[in-house]
């Protein structure tokens, strides 16, 4: 099963968390200086162990546009990866959301997504990945610097661990800004899950660290689990400190974005991520109690554009037309049985 | 452009170049790779991510401030500037521009250039944590070696020469082991 198609530990503020490690083979430039012939070598020889245990190979070139923004909306692969021009390859296994972008920045990307507040997991599915194939690659590595990597930000372990996290009564109490200083001191970085710049929309932030330099993969693991276990508690205090007329001026707006979304008849996409983000927000108070985290999960993936497109066997030609697939998908969804 | 000298110790060309504002007052700091690393630190100087602005892309700002505190010259005519990676042919310029190097070698060819740089967004140039399992061998080795050095330092200071002469020829089998030019 997918991994957005479950639900994880924490799930009332927690949407996922994710590892990612850089590799890259010893006898190669890196990407920016590697020409498709070099590009194609090393799709051939990553794919022969991970094929080998069951990994399914998606070589990028083959594939619709549509079909690989799919992919960066299941986040298996980044926005660069989709659009790149040069031979680039995905291997996935979706059973622990198990991706690993070959030609990506690096020639390796190994990562493993999961629902909820998973990190040791996730780092012990990539890490699983990245030791069969250390048997039979030699990575660029030294002493001093650790894993050698195309940008020189992620030298050292090659890791980035990140958190997506649901801050809905932290962004309403205007904390936010002061959270993403205090966090960048220690460290760590804040982004909005959609739209950087734009402000976080559906209250979504991903929470990573920085620097992969001197300091260990569990060191790092163990600084991020920390400061979410902190940020965890003060939004469930925010929200527990919602009471009286404010709970039910709340409880009014949820209930609205549940019928919204049960009953709407065209759907855009931005309406949706809002919409969302108050339903999630109404399962976590306890005022909308027929809608499950796992549905939810499975239509921030399906109801996006791309996504969206693919499910229908005529796909839509005007915006309109999407849009009124997104209404019915979403009802479809909501009227399953969790 | 005139050459600008690290504020703090003012025997380094200052490289690290950014405004902090403190209730509405502004001070500008020069300084170099070092003594920004320093203050970083002691926690004098705010965290990198303010200092460069975006931390998506670091070395939009500095790279630029890189050259522009190379001796007061034109990066256009600086050493840095011819010299290339043998490996791949990267220039010292090319990584400056697109913030990215062209290969492993790069990191050798131009360790001195990219020290104050890897620093600059770590706060560190060394490495801890995992280790390939092809390295792994020769990493147990070179901490052995630098353990027995100690050793043999200490034997001397003894005068337990006997000793010192075992550890000698462990010490020089160890090195054999590792090869010259390691990494």
């Amino acid at each position: 099963m997918a991994w957005y198609n479950t639900v994880g530990t924490a799930s009332d503020t927690v949407i996922s968390s994710r590892v990612r490690l850089a590799r890259n083979l010893v006898g190669y430039p890196f990407a920016s200086k590697l020409d498709a012939a070099g590009a194609n070598e090393i799709i051939e020889k990553v794919s022969v162990p991970l094929e080998a245990a069951g990994f399914r190979k998606i070589n990028f070139s083959d594939i619709s546009p549509v079909m690989a923004t799919s992919y960066v909306e299941r986040h298996y692969v980044s926005p660069d990866f989709a659009t790149k021009e040069t031979p680039h390859a995905l291997l996935l296994q979706e059973t622990g959301g198990i991706a690993v972008m070959v030609c990506e920045e690096d020639h390796l990307r190994i990562q493993s997504i999961l629902s909820g507040l998973e990190l040791e997991e996730a780092y012990r599915n990539a890490m699983r990945v990245e030791k069969r194939l250390d048997e039979d690659f030699d990575f660029a590595y030294s002493e001093q610097l650790g894993y050698l990597t195309h940008c020189p930000t992620n030298l050292g372990t090659g890791m980035r661990a990140s958190v997506m996290m649901f801050l809905p009564a932290l962004t309403a109490g205007g904390y936010m800004d002061s959270l993403a200083a205090q966090l960048s001191k220690i460290g760590l970085t804040v982004r909005g899950l959609f739209g950087e710049g734009s402000g976080a929309a559906g209250c979504m932030y991903q929470i990573s660290n920085q620097i992969t330099l001197g300091i260990t993969e569990e060191e790092t693991l163990k600084k991020l689990k920390d400061a979410v276990s902190q940020i965890i508690e003060s939004e469930r205090k925010a929200r527990a400190s919602i009471t009286g007329e404010s709970l039910e001026r709340l409880t009014d707006r949820v209930k609205r974005a549940e019928g919204a979304l049960r009953y709407a008849y065209r759907m855009s996409s931005a309406e949706f991520i809002k919409l969302f983000a108050d339903v999630r927000f109404g399962i976590a108070l306890g005022v909308i109690t027929d809608i499950t985290y796992e549905q939810l999960g499975t239509l921030l993936v399906e109801a996006m554009p791309a996504t969206l497109t693919l499910s229908s066997e005529n796909a839509p030609k005007t915006e309109a037309a999407r849009d009124r697939l997104r209404a019915q998908k979403i009802q479809n969804i909501l009227s399953a049985q969790g | 452009m005139k050459l600008m000298l690290c504020e703090k110790c003012k025997k380094r060309a200052a490289t690290v170049f950014y405004n902090e504002n403190i209730n509405g007052k502004t001070r500008s700091y020069s300084l170099c790779g070092e003594c920004a690393a320093k203050l970083r630190e002691k926690g004098e100087l705010q965290d990198i991510t303010s200092m460069i602005g975006s931390f998506a892309d670091p070395f939009s700002k500095l790279h630029d401030d890189f050259f522009g505190g190379f001796f007061g010259i034109p990066a256009r005519i600086s050493s840095t500037d011819t010299k290339k990676c043998p490996e791949c042919g990267t220039t010292f310029r090319e990584i400056a521009d697109g913030g990215k190097v062209g290969c492993p070698t790069c990191y050798t060819t131009f360790g001195d250039e990219l020290s104050d740089l890897i620093r600059s967004v770590h706060g560190t140039t060394a490495h801890t944590g995992r280790v390939p399992s092809r390295h792994r061998a020769k990493q147990e080795r070179t901490e052995k070696l630098n353990a027995l050095r100690e050793e043999l330092k200490a034997a001397i200071g003894n005068e337990e020469y006997e000793k010192a002469a075992s550890l000698r020829d462990e010490i020089h089998k160890l090195e054999a082991e590792n090869g010259k030019g390691a990494i």
